[in-house]
This record gives C-alpha cells, structure tokens and sequence, in this order.
C-alpha cells in the first residue's frame, strides 16, 4: 500500500517537474543557433574546475565558502535522497552493501551539520549582513529554499534518530543522529512511539523532496540544473571579441532582436541560470554611479519577459523587449567594462546582449542626440572628433622628427595612434612623448598618418555593426599595404579591436601595448631611467587592456622599473572599476550617473592616504581622471600621470 | 507624388581656417566636406513625406570630390534613388548658389517632380539664394525659411517661419520649390549597415541641358577673425578672483 502510494506521488511529481521545466526550456529549441558545442575537452574541464573548486564562487569569500558547503552536502546527501526512495519504490532496496550503514552513513551525518551551518549562514547573510548585491533578487523564493531545503535535512535527521530510538542501541556512525535520539529520548520517546515518529518523518522527508522537485523549475533554484550547462556551453572566443549578429535566415530577417526568438538559445539558458546572486551588481560601474542598470535586474527583466511573452508566468505577453522589458536608457547606461561578467559563477554574458538591443536601436535609428553626433562623425570623417582625416598627424607638427610613413616604407613597429591620442590635446601632449622616446631608443617605427580610421572596437560596442565593419575593414585594408612586424598603440581600445576582433575579419597581427614596448626598451637598455626619485602612486587598469587582455603585468613592471612604489586600490587587476567611458559612454550625455564613475575611482584613490600619483595607461582614462580630479578639486592632493609622462620624467 | 532633394557638401568651418593665396577664399586643401546641416533636414523632411504620403525620393547632388558618399548617404537614410549632376571642375570658375543653379533647374526639369526642398541655407548661400534662383529658372512657386511642410493633391501646405515666434501658413500649388529650415524631425541615424550594404552602388549620372551661370559679384578679400586679444585667467583664492574681478570692472567703467 504504502509503496503504491510512494509510486504514485513520486511519479506525479516527477511528471509535474518534468512539465514545469519543459515549459521553461522549450523557447531554447525555437531561438536562433549559437555555435558552442566546439572543443567538448576544453568545455568540459573548464566548466568541472570551475564547479569543483568554486573559482568564481569564492572571490566572494562568506557566500563562496557557504555555498560550498552546501553544494557538497547536497551531494553526500544525494546517497540519503536515494536511499529513501530506493528502499521505498523497491522494497528491499538498501546502500548497506555499499557501506550505507557505515561510512555512508558517517559522512550522510557530517554533511547534514554541514548543510544546516551552511543554510544558517546563507539566511544570516541574507537576512543580518543584507549586502547591497541583494536589492532586487527575490527574497521570497530564497527563503522558500532555505526552508525547503532546511526541512529536507531536518526530517532525514529525525528519520535516522528515531530509527535509532527504535534500535534501542546508539548507531556507531551516526553521531549527529544518535545524539539527536538522546534528545527525543529525553522528550519520552518510547520504541513504540518511535516506530510511528520514524513513519511520519519519512513521508515527511519525501514530500518536501518532492515538494522542493516541483518549486525548483520557476524558482532561481533552477541553477542546481542548469549551471553547469551554462558553464560548459560557455564562449571559448576570445574576451575582447564580441558575437557577430545572428545570421539573417531570410532576405527580409533584419538580423536585430526585436523578440525573445530573435536572441540565441544561449542568450536565454543564460537567463534561466541566473541565480540573483547579485555578484555582477556590486561590480557594475553603472549601477554604482546610479544610472538605471544593474545587470542582474537585466538578465532578470529578460527572463521574466521571456516567461510572461511564454505565458508562463502572468503579464503583458506582447510587451516588447526594448522600451517595454528593458528600456533604452537601462541599455545605454553600460561601458561594457565586462566586471559582470568576469564576475558572474554561472557566465551568464551580459555585455553581448546589452550590445545584441543597442544593435536593434541603432538599426532603428533610436540614438541619443550627442551619440547620434559623434556617429555621424564617424561615418563621415572616420573619428568621433568629426576632424578631417588630414588633421590626424598634426600632432607630429612639434616633434623633433618626422616619423615614417608606415604606407610608404617599411618599419619593425607600426603604430596605431587611436583617435583620443591623435585629435585630443590633452592626451596629444602624451602621443608626442611616447614619439621621443622610441625616437630616443631608436625604434624603428612609423605611424599610418591620415590612413589610420577609427580601430571600430567603441562603435562596435555602441551597436553599429555596419560602421564597425566599414572602418575596420578600412584599416585591414591600409595595413595589408603596408610592411611591418608588430603593431603598437598607446590606446586599450584600439588594441583589443586589432588584436581581438580583427581575427574574425581574417586580420592577425601581433599587437603590444605601449607599457610592454617601453618596458621592454628599459629592459634591453636603450632607455635609461633614474631610479631616485621615486615617487608612492597607485595605478588604474584600463578594462580593455586588463580584463579584455590580461595585460596586469607590463605597467606594474614598468612602473617597479622607473623605482616608483605601487599602492594598489582595493580593486585592482580583474576587479578594476571602469571609468565610465567604454561602450561609447564617452560620447554620451553622462547625467544617468548620479556620481561619475571616474570620480567614484579617484575617491577610492584617495583613501590609500599616502599615493601623489594616480597613473594611467589610456588616452580615455587621462580625459576622465584628469576632469574628474578637476570636478572633485582635489587636484592638490592627487594628480594623473600617464605611464609616457612617468618614463619620459625618468630617462630625461 | 515625386520629390527631388538637393544636397550640398561645404566645408567644416569648426576646424582652423587658412585663407588662400589670392586672399578671396578659405583654402580648400586641407578641410573637409560635410554634407550641408540644412540640406540634412531637407532630406529627413523629403523621408518623412515618403513615410506619411507614399512619395518617391530623389536625391540630386553636383559631382564633386565626396558628392557619390553624400549621396550614398541619402539612400541609405531612405532615398529612392540618387544622381550626380556632372560639372568638369576645371570648367567652372564658382560654385556659387547663381553659378549651379541652372544645372539644379535642368535636373529639376528633367526629373519632373511635384516638390523640390533644398536647405534654406549653406556656408555658399547665405542669402538663401538658390530656392528664390530655382524658382526663377524653373517658373514654379517658390517658399522659403519653411518648418513644416504637408501635401495633398496638387497642393502644398507648408508653415513659414518668421522672427520672434510667429508663422504663416500657406498653401500652394505643385510643383513648388521649398526652401526649408528644419524639417519635422530630426534627421534620423541611419546604421552603418544600411551604408556597408550600398558601398559598391555606383551613384549615376543625370546628363542635364544647362551650364554654369556667371557671377554677377564676386568677393574681394576675405579675413580671418582678429584674435589679437584672448580671455585673461584669474588665478587664486575666491577672495582674490573676486577682488580681480571688482578691480577690472571698475577700471572699465562697469562699476564705481
């Protein structure tokens, strides 16, 4: 009878499970394809490593230790799990073969404490520490889970108790429990009592498993099933290199996302893995400046819009993506730093679909007014600065020298300047230095003069695919006439488009950036620097040089080798904090961001207390600090040194 | 309902200007060419008419070093079709608006459309010449300094704009010339694909019957604005700037 009844609950709620998830699941099989199951190695250990050692998990040490627990305890107690269903369904059935009464049983004990501590410190942490990544995940459903799952070890645990009391005898390897059956005992609980206890608790255990089965598909618990696929479907391209749009099925498809279909089936797994964590929130320069985008939010905007466009969940199912799920300031807010991403347990990839919509508005011709400015200038004089062509080298007019003509003769190094360190005035100044000093060093090299276009790699990022292509199939074109060995630019941006995103138009070149040259001259000896006046400074990592293309290294030595002393802000490397100008945001209206990012940064800066120097290895970064230094005035107390301006200070 | 649009490319004044040699003219050897801001809303305006009346847009340019991109342009942003009018640089002495306006009048004539809209304006009109020059050649009504403009069978109704905030409306016969101020929106962003997708378009030609007028007048010296004297920057505390400040005003005179 009882056996019956076992079969007929953990079938239905295996089927309403099973039907819960489908619904979910089944907008994958309609969306667009997307190319990740190559290199099934790669994926697979990359995505085992990252499970097994919580790599991500545990950069958040209170959470990441938490969830390790937890996620081992689930699975020791897996064998609990199975034991009580096994010796249910099939009479009979038992783990005691296998040590299920011995060390099975041991560690089944261990890890329920374990499970119990964990869930403490995740409802402590949720409920008491209240970290700001929390605003805006559902706290509904996690203390749901925490209940859920409380309740599943809680009853397994009278289960085995009351089962001892009923032995009459302690059990050898279940220290946890026998202990707890000296406490029932200590209540009255005779063997008879105990018989009828035991029952209870195992119906008990089953159905808030069963129970738990049911609530998991609609709930962020939905990750236990589907995280590691998202880890192991993961892009294996490089960082810096952006997903092209989807191709166009037909002559009339667009190419843009205006639906939930339009997107790639990854695009949507990755919202149904999201576990509201909250992790890229507290790293996301726009949420912290206060404009209207956090990406955890965006990922679950769109997967509620995803759900409520299924009817899976109620709403307005016709409610359009952009301006309706997501609205086009929330879009426009993002530097595509990639903090979120670097960051995310489950690599869920924000920045690709926050560029996928920009793609979709621009396509449309939705642009703000002063974005729409510097595009058009892009489109017709090839820089955001709407400066002609010919004016790109006006910078070389005061240098000592004339530097070759990369199109006419060959050099070892050409040099792409990038439009801030060719057209700005303030970072012209630093463009001349760099100039000097591999003239110094007698570098041979030389620079593309009105040749050079914009790299594309911002415009790529604001949406313009189109225009992308246009300006850097204009630079493919150039350097294929010209001869040279590497390519170097003082410019981050500029290099992740030639090293990163080139490739896939079939261009591949060995680039470097200007700290590496630099060093690397120091090195060799053809630059000789005074170490005696070194100065205490801290030092910014650009997002394209250092998250995009882990160039940590090269300044820092640099830096090591001109004798100054580095402080290093709180989030440095990986964790550093964008200043606001990627993504295009540099040419857009910055009045989203409540406090700019820059000066977010500087503040941060200045609490080091003893630092002179903030430096800098980016045109884009000396326009943001140096203002953001002049907005906050605090240019007493800290000023921007590029890393040219250190050397050049050093070897003079 | 066909609408024919001129586009105009002029230099970009914001950057630093040389004169030429002979002292009459910029030099035009090292600026750029963008395509004239008004003749931009004249085009957004000729697409909207497209949008709200089903009308077929032409965009006609004079052939000139960028003339072929500019016009890519126009049909990227929802032109129908595209032509240069052919000028042998070395034949011509002046680009004025009087100049090209028999070539624009023979295109106009050739292409027989029921609206023509050009920008009220450019850096070479500042007079607002060549609408009032089309209408002349062409014998049609012609309107100027237009911010709206709605048609209608055989008809026009345009609203013309004056000086502190009033405006008239009137309506006119087709053809009419319009010479336009700002169209009913801004001009629009037209992506990058729209221009990859047409970059091996060849723009034709439209061989027209007509030739350059002369000039009437023509400029005799041209000179750069006088910069001898720049901004003066206090340095200091807000005490001394201010006190710098007092001082300066009384020395000219603002204050006693």
């Amino acid at each position: 009878m009882q056996t019956m009844l076992l079969w007929l609950v953990t079938v239905g709620a295996l089927a309403v499970f099973a039907r819960r998830f489908w619904l979910r699941l089944a907008p994958l099989s309609r969306a667009r394809a997307a190319n990740r199951t190559d290199q099934p190695m790669e994926r697979l250990t990359g995505a085992l490593a990252d499970i097994g050692l919580h790599r991500r998990l545990l950069r958040f040490t209170w959470s990441g230790v938490l969830h390790f627990m937890i996620f081992t305890s689930f699975l020791v107690l897996s064998t609990a799990i199975l034991q009580a269903f096994g010796s249910g369904l099939f009479p009979g059935f038992s783990l005691a073969v296998i040590g299920g009464d011995t060390w099975i049983a041991l560690l089944q004990d261990i890890f329920a404490l374990l499970m119990l501590i964990g869930l403490a410190m995740a409802a402590w942490q949720r409920f008491v520490r209240k970290p700001a990544r929390f605003v805006g995940s559902k706290t509904g459903d996690a203390t749901l889970i925490y209940l859920l799952a409380g309740g599943i070890v809680l009853t397994m645990l009278l289960e085995f108790a009351t089962a001892i009391v009923m032995s009459g005898a302690p059990h050898a390897w279940r220290p946890v429990s026998t202990v707890l059956s000296h406490l029932l005992i200590g209540t009255g609980m005779t063997a008879q009592s105990a018989s009828t206890a035991h029952l209870v608790f195992f119906w008990l255990h089953i159905l808030i498993i069963l129970t738990f089965l049911i609530y998991i598909p609609g709930s962020k618990h939905r990750h236990m099933m589907l995280a590691a696929f998202n880890l192991y479907f993961r892009p294996l391209t490089p960082k810096g290199q952006l997903p092209p749009p989807p191709t166009k099925l037909a002559e009339a498809d667009t190419g843009t996302v205006e639906t939930y279909q339009d997107f790639t089936w990854k695009d949507l797994l990755d919202t149904l893995s999201c576990t509201e964590c909250g992790r890229c929130q507290s790293v996301c320069p726009a949420y912290a400046a206060g404009a209207p985008l956090s990406p955890k939010s965006l990922i679950m905007d769109l997967r509620d819009g995803l759900l409520t466009h299924e009817g899976v969940i109620d709403g307005d199912a016709h409610l359009p993506i952009i301006g309706g799920a997501i609205s086009q300031e929330t879009l426009w807010s993002c530097t595509t730093c990639r903090a979120c991403m670097e960051v995310c347990p489950v690599h869920i990839e924000h920045v690709p679909k926050i560029v996928q919509l920009r793609r979709t508005m621009v396509e449309d011709g939705a642009l703000e007014p002063m974005l729409q400015t510097a595009m058009t200038n892009f489109q017709s004089q090839g820089n955001s600065f709407g400066k002609p062509a010919k004016q790109r080298a006006r910078w070389t007019k005061d240098l000592s020298f004339k530097p070759k003509d990369a199109r006419n003769e060959p050099v070892d190094i050409l040099w792409f300047v990038g439009d801030f360190a060719s057209f700005d005035t303030r970072a012209q100044e630093l463009t001349r230095m760099v100039a000097e000093l591999l003239h110094k060093a007698g570098v041979d090299f030389g620079i593309l003069y009105d040749g050079e276009r914009n790299s594309g790699n911002d415009v790529r990022r604001v949406g313009d695919e189109g225009l992308f292509e246009l300006l850097a199939q204009q630079n493919i074109d150039t350097l294929a006439g010209c001869t040279f060995n590497r390519i170097m630019t003082t410019d981050p941006h500029s290099l992740n488009a030639l090293k990163s995103e080139y490739p896939a138009l079939g261009a591949n070149y060995d680039v470097m950036h200007y700290a590496q040259l630099l060093l690397d001259l120091i090195k060799a000896g053809k630059l000789t620097p005074r170490t005696d006046a070194g100065l205490t400074v801290t030092y910014h990592d650009p997002c394209y040089l250092g998250r995009y293309n882990g160039g940590f290294d090269a300044p820092r030595d640099l830096m090591a080798a001109l004798g100054h002393t580095l402080k290093e802000m709180p989030r440095n490397r990986e964790n550093s904090f964008c200043c606001g100008a990627g993504g295009g945001r540099i040419w857009m209206d910055d009045v989203v961001f409540k406090e700019r990012p820059s000066e977010n940064r500087i503040k941060e800066a200045l609490e080091l207390g003893e630092i002179t120097h903030f430096v800098v290895s980016c045109p884009k970064d000396v326009v943001m600090y140096t203002a953001a230094i002049q907005n906050l005035g605090v240019g007493d107390r800290l000023a921007v040194r590029d890393l040219a301006e250190l050397v050049t200070l050093s070897v003079a | 309902m066909k609408i024919v649009v001129i586009q105009r490319l002029e230099p970009v004044l914001t950057e630093e200007l040389e004169l030429s040699d002979d002292g009459r003219d910029i030099d035009r050897e090292w600026i750029g060419f963008a395509l004239n801001q008004f003749d931009d809303q004249a085009l957004e305006q000729a697409v909207l008419l497209k949008e709200s009346n089903g009308a077929t847009v032409t965009a006609i340019a004079i052939e000139d070093e960028g003339s072929d991109k500019m016009l890519k342009n126009a049909l990227a942003r929802g032109a129908d079709a595209a032509f240069q009018i052919p000028l042998d640089a070395d034949d011509v002495e002046s680009r004025s608006s009087r100049a090209l306006a028999p070539l624009y009048a023979a295109a106009i004539r050739t292409l027989a459309p029921d609206l023509v809209l050009v920008g009220i304006l450019s850096n070479s009109d500042l007079y607002g010449e060549l609408a009032p020059y089309l209408g002349a050649h062409t014998g049609w009504p012609q309107i100027s300094a237009v911010t709206e403009v709605r048609l209608a069978a055989g008809k026009a109704t345009v609203r013309q704009e004056y000086a502190g905030g009033r405006a008239a409306r009137f309506e006119v016969d087709t053809p009419v010339i319009i010479g336009l101020q700002t169209a009913m929106q801004p001009p629009r962003y037209v992506a990058g694909s729209k221009l990859r997708d047409l970059l091996k378009v060849q723009i034709p030609e439209l061989e027209v019957d007509g030739a350059p007028s002369a000039d009437m007048s023509h400029g005799t010296t041209l000179a750069l604005p006088d910069q001898s004297a720049g901004a003066v920057m206090f340095d200091g505390d807000a005490d001394d700037i201010a006190t710098s400040i007092h001082n300066l005003l009384k020395e000219k005179g603002f204050v006693q």
